[in-house]
This record gives structure tokens, C-alpha cells and sequence, in this order.
């Protein structure tokens, strides 16, 4: 054994100490200590670490190295589509350690009891230093201290390729290396397991430089793909549990209906099926889904409610939130991009614009409703099966529900229909209704919400609203720009089963919310035109629609979508800044670059102008016309920077005035994340991207009468088909002096819908300022 | 008690008539590639073949399936492909339908849900158009079956490419 001495050993700021010497075998386990100040969450008293959770404190698993030289990795994220956790991650732990991309055999995910960090499944790329990063450099770090003694080489003299460490002629192997003891790596983290953002790797290991890079930049396949498509993968919706029943759940007449009697079981058609009631929610559980299916909506007929009429409908929408909504409580949010005197200049300029854009509530629509299986078991151990972006963050809700500790709830993860930010604050839908069911039958229940459940009992993204203020000068710049950006709360991660039970649950968005459950509207659009001399943006929050009114405490519920926050701001901005360019006579991609200072953001926009076979001229076209049976077309485009990505996006349409109809023909994206990790993923999430923002910018808007959401399918709620998509072009720009990677499967829905809005404004002469573009409204805009 | 023919085997289910195949083929036989996604054959996440005809699972009644009517799930990919191809049974085990070779070639799925409709839609309109064009594809996978089959994530067009891909395939015959 090199190793002679226990002494720790300090690696830039983590601590390497040998444990004991083992037989056989032999791992490296690079664990984590707590520091600061933030304690665990829940009833977990500070410093102890509760039961069925990896220990923070004690060397554990984010990493394992093992003999034969395999790594395995363990992350709190989970994979919903975009593959980051089965490519970028293993790509980055890969080289750091340098290591091949295939060292790394096994990644597990999600689990709350066999991965470490938690945290809510987005921003996977952590703005370039993602959690795994930090601690795959820690670890290289400390394989390079035992080396160095094994070799008896100083640090600086070694070389490393493959998992092999070699100097002085001889070489070693990581699994070599660490074979025959077991060693703990302490590094620093703070944070809190079950919040929004879990724990966070502290400290700055040193990286490898990118210019070394080998496995980065590699389009490496996601192997969870092949299992998926060969059929040989377990979905959460293919839990079976021992004893396991079926449950379906029997949801209020509407979103503020108090139930009055619940419907009698028909026992001669359903003998082995039985009812659930506990506050106001009513459970139907069976040995069949189909039985539980039919015995479901047998109750339901027979189920009383409370009539409520507490919604402005989708129709007064707009004219509710302007007059009616509550403004004033909650404090307005100032951007840091606001500088300069915006109303001398508004008040004295000839060439301005004052115009609203709304942007409708929308629904994430996974392809398939929400489903759960709650496992009670009389020892009051609760496990949760489920598909689910913050795992632990559900296990803190459901303990909450239950009123025990986080330390009796496991939950488990499994894939399944992507829902986009649905449940990035911990539930998706049906969780919370498993468990209350399962506890009340004393088996494990699967429930599978049915697609009007998903459609009228989820959380929706919500509506919005911005009026805009600008002048440009004489030379074609932007002389002055104001924002007010107008929103209710989108982030209510109250679980509604349990909500509709009377069980407890975190509180309602409020104005007295925290950082994540306040109704403050803060400004998430990052400011690109510095040349600007007068700004100001503004976010105005409010309460969610009808929440407060209900005597259920239900209404509206929000929660944050792909984009949250900034789709609902950049898409005001970026279509104002169209007609800007169209009010100073200047092309509009010209106008962004000459309105800019931000050398990535000019870089974006010339590639897709040259991508995209762009006409430089300013908007409308000459010929523009807005009437007839004739298409006329037009280009538009948008710009945004999102988790250090620069976007831009160049929609070309045809409109044809007679029907109102608007064909995207073409839609082309340049995208700069700094370093492309993997370029064939970036570009697959970038395309689906991109289509769900056509998807999103020309069909969806949840509409509702004054007591629920009136959309119960897809032909109620529809989504874009392949009928309809563009021909797509994607420009990924590797840049790898920026040295950070950027997030790559957000934003890109959030760029259609100005560039659409915008090409409609060259093609026809005619401004559109809300979402969505249907036929109807498209009529009534050509017709002003 | 119904026989049913599912992937090249005869199978004896207790479900009553009524029971839509999909809970049969899922709960029953754990054959569970077709998903559940809206119950009301709106989006395609359930598909089978029946007798090579894409059919929507979800409102398909056990009893309206008759026992020498082939079912092929996604399960039953890899076999009906050898069986077409007259692959012995060793390298049929080792053997994927080109659709699905081509859906991992072109990494299409994003959450891949509704991934099994689409590959079910492929492998229909290629056995009787081994060379789709642009036009044919789309027409499949919105105007052929009785609703357009829906990807929310967006993968349109890495479906397509697929398609195509798959269509070099078989004609290679791997």
C-alpha cells in the first residue's frame, strides 16, 4: 500500500482521508459534508441526516469509481426528453476524470434514497458547473494525490488518459489505484435537500481546460433511447406492486365546488370496487383499471357538489385582469436594466409606439395524464412510484401531507410523458392522491388520472400581459423603452389531493411568499440592448384567478412552464422590438445588432440571417397586403439569452387574409451555448423545441367559463401535428472561448412566437399582439 | 375467457368482452409498449398493429378483436421483421426492426411516450410503401388513422428522419 498515513489530505478545499484498508474490492466514494448555515428541511433537525437519504455528512455516493476501472454516477435530476443525465452528464464527469464517455456504465437518477443532491430537473447544466462537474474535478484531484505517492511523482509530473495514470515509465489505473482500500473524498455543499434547488456542490476544484477536451463535443448517444424504443425499458406507468389496486379519482363539478354527497357504488356491477371519501376528494379503487375506470364514472353520476361561479371566463380574460385584479399587494419588481429618464424622451419623441401583448394560459399536455402508485405500509413507511422533476421536493410534501418526516417517505422515479416544468416544484398531479388512497385502503394504489383530469385539475402556465413604451430616434436606434409586465404566481406546488382532502400543504403563492412561492413578478429577461440610453422594465404581480374567491382554495392554479417567466417577457419585448425596427425604417435583424453591445448576441443573429436566406429590408414588405383568398408571406425575427445561450430564431410564414390561417413554411435557430457538449442532442432538443413554440404561438390558450376549464381532450386542446411543421434548420455555434456550457433544452419554445407575430406584421402591414394566432382572432386583426 | 393472437401467440385472457386491449395487452399480459395517453384514440400513444393496420388500443373492445386476428405490439417488432425476412430464430433474437434501429440511429425520442405510436404508424406504412415520400409520411402520421398521431415534445421532424432512415434499411434489408 502507497498510502502510509491516515493524515487527511486537503484537495482544494475537500478532504481526502483513508478509512480503512479492505480486502478485497476497493471503491473510491466521493461523499459530501455540510457546510454553512442552511439545515435539512422538515422535522430533520440540523447536522442529522434523515433516514433513507444519502448522507451529506459521511462519504457517500455521487461518485463511484470500482475496481475494473467503471464509474458510476448518481444525480438527484431526472431525465424528462432532453437525455442531458445519460449524455452531457456522463460526458462531463467522463472528462473530467478523463476518462472514456463509455467508463461510465451506470447512472442513477431521481431516487430520494440513492442519489445525493435533489433539486428540481432543469437548468441541468448548473449555468456550466453542474454539481457532477465539481465533483468529478474534486475526485481527479485526489486520484492524482494517490498517485502521486504510488508512483512517486510529483502531482505536476503526471499523465493521465483513459482512467490510467502514468510517470517516471510507469503507469496505473484508477481502479488499480483504489483497489484494496477504501477512500472518502469530503467536499463541501450547501443548500436544502427539498426545495426547488437542492443541494449545491461548493468550492472551485480546478477543471480540466477546455482546450484538453476529448469526450465534450461528441455526439454520444443516450442510451435510455435504445431501451425506450426496443421496449425493454420500465415506465412508471409499468409499476406493478404486489396487492397493487386501481384508483381513479372523482374530481369537483368546479374548480371551487364543496362536495355535497358522494355517489352510491353500484355493488351488483362492481362487488370488488369501493369508494374513498375524505374531505372533498372522492377515490374509486378496483382490482381492474377497467373496473375502476367504470365504477369511477358510475360514482361520479351520482356525486353532489356545490355550484361556483368565481371565473371571469376566458372571454373577459383580459378586461378582468386589467380592472379587476389586485396589483397593489404584492411590490412592483424593477429590472437592473433600468436606467436613464424614460419620460422626457417618450413625451418629446415623434416616432413611438404604445401598444398591450397578451399571452394566453396554456397547458403543459404531457402526451399522457399524470399516474402514481402510493405504497402505505403499516409500519408507516411511504413509498411514491413516479415520473417526476423534484423528487425530493415530493418527498417533503408528502411527509407534509402525512404529517411525519421525510425520513418514512421514499419516492421512486421512473420515465415517463414529459410535462415540461410541471413538476419541478415536486408534484406532478396524481402523487399526493395515490398515497392518501393507499393509506385508506391499506394497499398500494395506482392512480392514473384520465386525459380530462390532466386537463382540468393540472396546473396550467399562466396568462399574461405587457404594455410597452418606446421611442427610436432619427438616427434608427432605440431612443426609450418602458415594460410593464402584468402576471399572476406560477409556481403553486400545493399537491391538489391533498388540497381537496384538508390535509396540510406548503401555502398558496402569496405576497409574502418566498423566493419561489412569492407572487412577485420578477424580471427574468435579460436585457440585450445596452445601447438603449433610457430603460425601464417593470413586473407587476397578482394573486392566481379565482384561487382566493374558491371555497376550495383551488381557482387557477399556475405553475412554471419551459421558459417560465421569460417566454411571458421576452415575447412582448421581442415583438416590440420588430415594430421598433418597422417604426424606424431599419431591418429588423440590423436593429437588434445595431440597438446591442453583446458580441454572442450579433454573433446569433448574423448566423441565423445567414441560416435562414434572410432579405435585409426593413418590415412590412411593400407589397404587403392583408386581404384576399392569395398567401402573402413574411419573415420575422426574435432574440434571447437563457442560462447563458444566446438564441436566435427566424420564423418565415404565409398568411392567407380570406381564413385567417398562418403556415409557418420555414424556421430557422442559431444557438450559442458556449461549449457544445453534444451536438446531435442540443440539436434534437432545439427541433422539439422549436415545434412546441409553433405549437404554442399559433393553437394553445386554456379556455374556461366562470367555474373550470371547459378543454377536456386534444380536439378541445389542440397541439401542432406533423401536418403543420416548418422546415427547420439548426445553427449550433461551438464557442468554446466562453469556457461555460449553456442550458440547451429551455428557450427554444419561447422563440416562435415573436418571430411568427413579427413575419405577420411584414406579410400583411398589420401588428398581432396576442397569443394564440388562431384563424378567428387572425381575422379580426386584419380587418382593424 | 377470450383467445386473443398477439405476437405470433395465441393467449387465453379472463378480461371481460368489453375491456379496451390496451388494459388487456398491459395488465394482462404485460406487454407494455402501447401506453395509455388519452383513452379516447386522439393521439396514437396505444397503437398495435391488427392484421399490419394501425389500430388505436384504447377503444379497441377485447370482444371486437377476433382470435386469428394478428396483434402486434412493439414487443412483437423485431420477431414480425425476421418472420418477414425469414431470419432464423437465433438472429431473430438479436435482431431490431430497422424502425426501431432507425429511431435509435436518429435519436428521435425526446420523453419517447408517444414513440411507440409512431414507430407502430412507421412500420404500417412502410410494409406498404417501402418508400414514402416527404408528403406520404405526413399524411400517415396525421390523415391515415382515425386522429393524427401527437408528439408534445416536438420530435415531427426527427420522426420523419427516421422514416426515411428506416426506409433505407429494409431495402438494405440490414
Amino acid at each position: 500500500m502507497a498510502t502510509k498515513s491516515n493524515k487527511p489530505v486537503d484537495v482544494f478545499g475537500a478532504t481526502l482521508t483513508r478509512r480503512q484498508f479492505v480486502k478485497t474490492g476497493g471503491m473510491l466514494a466521493v461523499g459530501i459534508s455540510m457546510v454553512g448555515t442552511a439545515p435539512l428541511k422538515g422535522d430533520t433537525p440540523k447536522a442529522t441526516i434523515a433516514k433513507n437519504s444519502l448522507d451529506p455528512a459521511l462519504p457517500s455516493s455521487w461518485i463511484e469509481i470500482h475496481p475494473d476501472n467503471t464509474v458510476l454516477i448518481r444525480t438527484g435530476k431526472n431525465d424528462f426528453g432532453q437525455g442531458t443525465v445519460f449524455t452531457a452528464y456522463r460526458q462531463i464527469v467522463a472528462e473530467e476524470l478523463s476518462m472514456p464517455f463509455e467508463a461510465i456504465t451506470t447512472v442513477v437518477s431521481g431516487d430520494t434514497d440513492r442519489t445525493p443532491d435533489g433539486g428540481g430537473s432543469f437548468d441541468f447544466l448548473g449555468r456550466g458547473t453542474p454539481n457532477l462537474r465539481k465533483v468529478a474535478a474534486y475526485t481527479y484531484q485526489a486520484l492524482l494525490d494517490l498517485a502521486s505517492k504510488k508512483l512517486g511523482a510529483e502531482k505536476d509530473k503526471l499523465s493521465v488518459k483513459d482512467g490510467v495514470v502514468s510517470a517516471n515509465g510507469k503507469s496505473i489505473s484508477y481502479g488499480d489505484l483504489i483497489k484494496g482500500q477504501e477512500l472518502n473524498l469530503t467536499i463541501p455543499v450547501r443548500g436544502d435537500l427539498t426545495n426547488i434547488i437542492g443541494l449545491s456542490v461548493e468550492g472551485n476544484p480546478p477543471m480540466k481546460p477546455v482546450s484538453e477536451y476529448t469526450v465534450i463535443g461528441k455526439s454520444f448517444k443516450n442510451s435510455v433511447i435504445a431501451s425506450k424504443v426496443a421496449a425493454r425499458e420500465t415506465w412508471v406507468t409499468d409499476v406493478h406492486l404486489p396487492g397493487m389496486v386501481h384508483g381513479r379519482v372523482v374530481h369537483p363539478k368546479t374548480l371551487g365546488s364543496t362536495l355535497v354527497s358522494a355517489g352510491k357504488l353500484d355493488k351488483a356491477r362492481f362487488p370488488n370496487s369501493q369508494v374513498i371519501v375524505k374531505g372533498n376528494l372522492v377515490g374509486v379503487v378496483a382490482p381492474t383499471e377497467w373496473e375502476a375506470i367504470q365504477a369511477a364514472l358510475q360514482v361520479a353520476d351520482g356525486t353532489r357538489w356545490t355550484d361556483w361561479k368565481g371565473l371571469p371566463g376566458n372571454t373577459k380574460l383580459y378586461e378582468h385582469l386589467r380592472n379587476d385584479a389586485d396589483w397593489k399587494s404584492t411590490p412592483v419588481m424593477k429590472s437592473g436594466a433600468t436606467k436613464g429618464d424614460v419620460g422626457p424622451v417618450l413625451a418629446s419623441a415623434h416616432r413611438k409606439l404604445s401598444a398591450t401583448y397578451q399571452m394566453s394560459y396554456m397547458k403543459h399536455a404531457p402526451i399522457g395524464p399524470t399516474m402514481a402508485v402510493g405504497d402505505v405500509k403499516a409500519d408507516g413507511m411511504v413509498h411514491v412510484h413516479t415520473h417526476n422533476q423534484n423528487p425530493q421536493e415530493l418527498r417533503g410534501e408528502i411527509a407534509k401531507m402525512l404529517g411525519t418526516s421525510i425520513d418514512h417517505v421514499i419516492v421512486h422515479i421512473y420515465p415517463g410523458p414529459g410535462h415540461y416544468g410541471r413538476s419541478n416544484g415536486g408534484n406532478a398531479g396524481a402523487e399526493d392522491e395515490a398515497v392518501i388512497l393507499s393509506q385508506a385502503v391499506g394497499k398500494p394504489v395506482r392512480v392514473q388520472w384520465m386525459r380530462a383530469d390532466d386537463m382540468q385539475w393540472s396546473t396550467q402556465s399562466p396568462v399574461s400581459f405587457s404594455d410597452v413604451e418606446l421611442a427610436v430616434d432619427d438616427q434608427g436606434k432605440l431612443a426609450a423603452y418602458q415594460i410593464d409586465h402584468f402576471m399572476p404566481p406560477m409556481q403553486d406546488d400545493r399537491p391538489v389531493g391533498a388540497v381537496l382532502a384538508g390535509l396540510p400543504t406548503m401555502p398558496a403563492p402569496d405576497v409574502h411568499g418566498d423566493f419561489i412561492t412569492s407572487t412577485a413578478n420578477n424580471i427574468s429577461d435579460d436585457w440585450l440592448y445596452a445601447e438603449a440610453p433610457h430603460v425601464i422594465e417593470r413586473g407587476h404581480g397578482t394573486f392566481q384567478v379565482g384561487q382566493k374567491a374558491s371555497p376550495i382554495a383551488v381557482g387557477l392554479r399556475d405553475h412554471s412552464m419551459r421558459t417560465p417567466v421569460q417566454f411571458q417577457q421576452n415575447y412582448p419585448r421581442e415583438l416590440a422590438i420588430s415594430e421598433a425596427a418597422a417604426l424606424a425604417g431599419v431591418d429588423a435583424i440590423q436593429f437588434r445588432i445595431n440597438n446591442t453591445r453583446e458580441e454572442r448576441a450579433i454573433g446569433v443573429l448574423k448566423a441565423v440571417r445567414e441560416a435562414s436566406g434572410w432579405d435585409t429590408r426593413p418590415s412590412p414588405r411593400p407589397d404587403a397586403v392583408s386581404v384576399g383568398s392569395t398567401p402573402v408571406r413574411g419573415r420575422g425575427v426574435s432574440l434571447m439569452l437563457r442560462d447563458g445561450t444566446y438564441w436566435a430564431c427566424v420564423c418565415h410564414i404565409a398568411v392567407t387574409p380570406s381564413t385567417g390561417a398562418i403556415a409557418v413554411e420555414k424556421c430557422a435557430l442559431a444557438v450559442d451555448p458556449g461549449i457544445v457538449i453534444n451536438p446531435m442532442q442540443l440539436k434534437r432538443q432545439v427541433e422539439g423545441g422549436a415545434m412546441m413554440g409553433i405549437s404554442i404561438a399559433l393553437l394553445e390558450e386554456v379556455t374556461f367559463d366562470e367555474s373550470g376549464i371547459t378543454q377536456d381532450d386534444w380536439v378541445s386542446y389542440p397541439i401542432l401535428t406533423m401536418a403543420d411543421i416548418p422546415e427547420i434548420k439548426v445553427e449550433l455555434i461551438h464557442n468554446p472561448k466562453v469556457g461555460a456550457y449553456g442550458g440547451g433544452s429551455e428557450a427554444a419554445n419561447a422563440l416562435a412566437a415573436p418571430a411568427i407575430a413579427a413575419a405577420f406584421h411584414d406579410a400583411t402591414g398589420k401588428a398581432i399582439r396576442r397569443l394564440p394566432m388562431k384563424p378567428a382572432y387572425v381575422q379580426a386583426v386584419l380587418r382593424t | 375467457m377470450a383467445t386473443i393472437t398477439v405476437n405470433g401467440a395465441r393467449r387465453e385472457v379472463q378480461a371481460p368482452g368489453d375491456t379496451p386491449l390496451l388494459y388487456v395487452l398491459r395488465n394482462d399480459l404485460q406487454l407494455t409498449g402501447p401506453q395509455f395517453g388519452c383513452g379516447l384514440a386522439q393521439c396514437g400513444a396505444c397503437s398495435v398493429l391488427i392484421d399490419g393496420k394501425e389500430v388505436r388500443s384504447c377503444l379497441t373492445a377485447l370482444s371486437d378483436v377476433a382470435p386469428n386476428q394478428e396483434i402486434t405490439t412493439l414487443e412483437g417488432l423485431p420477431a414480425r421483421w425476421a418472420k418477414h425476412k425469414g431470419l432464423s430464430a437465433e438472429e431473430a433474437k438479436s435482431t431490431l426492426h430497422p424502425v426501431q434501429q432507425a429511431w435509435i440511429e436518429e435519436q428521435t425520442p425526446q420523453c419517447g411516450f408517444c414513440q411507440n405510436g409512431m414507430m407502430i404508424k412507421a412500420t404500417e406504412l412502410l410494409e406498404s410503401n417501402p418508400n414514402p415520400t416527404l408528403k406520404q409520411i405526413k399524411e400517415a402520421y396525421t390523415t391515415s388513422g382515425v386522429s393524427p398521431n401527437l408528439c408534445r415534445c416536438g420530435t415531427y421532424t426527427a420522426i420523419i428522419e427516421a422514416v426515411q432512415r428506416a426506409a433505407t434499411l429494409m431495402a438494405k434489408g440490414r
